[in-house]
């Protein structure tokens, strides 16, 4: 499995849209945001606050990036090829997960190089490991999803809704705009998406608070939901005609 | 019925439909180990469904599907079965020497890798990607897959489709090389001359079932017919009683004799002082299949949907009697 694992990250290295999507734009992006326009305060702020939601935008992208490409597998015939060589067909899809578990991480520590080393980002060691693993371990549900569009969706369907949910997970959850400036029916809903959970639990960290249990529940709820849609998935793609 | 252990390939009474189409209809073929056999067929005759069936990528509809006694899936696990696949399997992305390495580390007890990419003739090409690769060249990445674990059957899906003829020869060299260490080989094929060089054992298949099975030797005798044809009128009925002529027809004022051993037919025809305008004509490759698929249609049973049925008795079927295993 770790050859195949191997493989993947390889694969998932040399794609522009992953290097472009989920690397080069969310890092561009923090630079952008909490340079230009911001200044004082606000921008010790910024440089906080967007170091953690561009890292979780970068890391949902990546995490989808690479379910998605499982579409792209099926019509390639590599998910065939796969069921012809001695490799159980559960550590293929355990394989992918670990896959989509490493590919967030360049994204993670990229922002955060980019606040610690350009944006002068200082704080206690604990808080930056808590915050790179919270950012990390969060991932999974993202992953998850990523493995049910691709297990369950054709290769064009799969990167449209791709990017409509990650989109949509960027926006709602607050991570492009902060969820103070929505309406309160907006924030309401927004609190309750998982990309709000994800990134709510590292920047509460960043601010010296105890990340919420709620929310950690929320997140755990959605972790569970998109693994039984990413099992199923799985299951029905399978299955042998 | 068992299926015996002892077989590679062992298949009983297997049917696959999809919707109305029955791709394979009641299959039954064992394949004792180290044998080559060519599975020859028209396109859609069911080659490809076999294949699948065989490796467990298609759940038969009915009937058992065995390979080395246990089922595809564990015979794959345990390294025994591989396959090259028609198309695709070339994942994007990846070099020669990193797909066919992550591929035999997946077994037990692979070939050395340097071994396969020189036996598949990709030592120049180890580092290419997948999508920088020619139609041949892919095609040899697929047979480098399917050799990386040493397997004891190997199942080939019209191989040699892509390959120029040079490709071709040198592929057919790498696999006599792999059956002569025992191995049992599966490949089909719509080109006759392949299954006649490289098989053992020949398998025509058509419209899902098996039209005649046996060596190159008795399939070429079954279809190899030549056609005489002279100037005549009248019934072709005695004519077909002539030495070697399995067939008569008389159209345009001339007779055409379809027949096995066409010195024999002229002779008589000269004897017979009926040599007029005599024109002999080789069997030619599409008369073989033309041959095979008809006789799949005479035996055909009577059915609401199926062709109409013709009589049993006819000459092509009375010489095809012998040599043709026909599965109803």
């Amino acid at each position: 499995m770790l050859g195949y694992i191997r493989l993947e990250v390889t694969r998932t290295l040399r794609d522009p849209a992953y290097v472009i999507m989920g690397f080069a734009m969310p890092v561009t992006m923090y630079l952008l945001f909490t340079n230009l326009g911001v200044t004082g305060d606000d921008r010790v702020m910024a440089a906080l606050y967007v170091m953690v939601n561009m890292a979780a935008f970068g890391a949902i992208g990546s995490a989808f990036n690479n379910g998605g490409g499982i579409a792209e597998d099926r019509s390639a015939g590599w998910l065939r090829q796969l069921r012809i060589v001695p490799l159980a067909p559960v550590r293929v899809v355990a394989g992918k997960a670990a896959t989509g578990m490493l590919v967030v991480l360049p994204v993670i520590i990229g922002v955060s190089l980019a606040a610690a080393l350009l944006n002068g980002v200082r704080m206690e060691a604990w808080q930056w490991i808590s915050i790179v693993l919270l950012l990390w371990a969060g991932s999974l549900p993202f992953t998850l999803l990523g493995l049910a569009f691709g297990y369950l969706f054709s290769g064009q369907t799969a990167s449209v809704l791709n990017i409509a949910a990650n989109m949509s997970m960027a926006i709602i959850g607050g991570l492009w705009l902060p969820t103070e400036a929505f309406p309160s029916w907006l924030r309401a809903v927004a609190e309750w998406t998982p990309s709000f959970g994800y990134a709510d639990l590292s920047r509460k960290v960043a601010f010296g608070e105890a990340p919420g249990v709620a929310t950690a529940l929320t997140l755990t709820g959605w972790l569970v939901a998109f693994g039984i849609l990413a099992v199923y998935g799985y299951r029905r793609s399978g299955r042998v005609g | 019925m068992t299926n015996d252990a002892n077989d590679a390939v062992s298949l009983r009474d297997v049917t696959k439909r999809f919707g109305a189409v029955r791709a394979v209809d009641g299959l039954s073929l064992d394949i004792p180990a180290g044998q080559t056999v060519a599975l020859l067929g028209p396109n859609g005759a069911g080659k490809s469904t076999t294949i699948g069936l065989l490796l467990g990528l298609l759940a038969p509809g009915s009937g058992t599907v065995r390979v080395f006694g246990d089922s595809p899936e564990n015979a794959i696990r345990s390294g025994r079965l591989a396959a090259m696949p028609q198309e695709g399997g070339l994942v994007p992305r990846t070099t020669v020497r990193e797909l066919v390495g992550f591929v035999s580390g997946t077994y037990r007890s692979p070939l050395p890798l340097e071994e396969v990419l020189a036996t598949a003739g990709l030592e120049g090409l180890a580092g290419r990607r997948m999508e920088r690769l020619s139609g041949g060249q892919a095609q040899r990445v697929r047979f480098a897959l399917a050799l990386a674990g040493d397997p004891d059957l190997i199942l080939l899906d019209e191989p040699t489709a892509a390959l120029d003829v040079r490709a071709r020869r040198e592929f057919w060299e790498s696999m006599r090389a792999f059956a002569a260490r025992g191995k049992t080989i599966l490949f089909s094929t719509h080109y006759l001359e392949e299954a006649d060089e490289y098989a053992d054992r020949v398998v025509v298949i058509d419209r899902g079932r098996i039209a005649a099975d046996g060596t190159s030797r008795e399939i070429k005798r079954l279809v190899a017919l030549s056609t005489v044809s002279v100037t005549a009128a009248g019934h072709a009925a005695p004519l077909e009683r002539l030495p070697g002529v399995v067939s008569a027809e008389i159209r345009g004022g001339r007779a055409h004799l379809r027949t096995r051993d066409a010195d024999a037919t002229v002779m008589a025809l000269a004897a017979a002082g009926a040599v007029r305008d005599i024109e002999v004509v080789p069997a030619a490759l599409e008369d073989a299949f033309i041959a095979l698929t008809e006789l799949t249609e005479l035996t055909e049973p009577a059915g609401p949907a199926g062709p109409a049925p013709r009589p049993a008795s006819g000459p092509v079927s009375g010489s095809a009697a012998a040599l043709t295993e026909v599965e109803v």
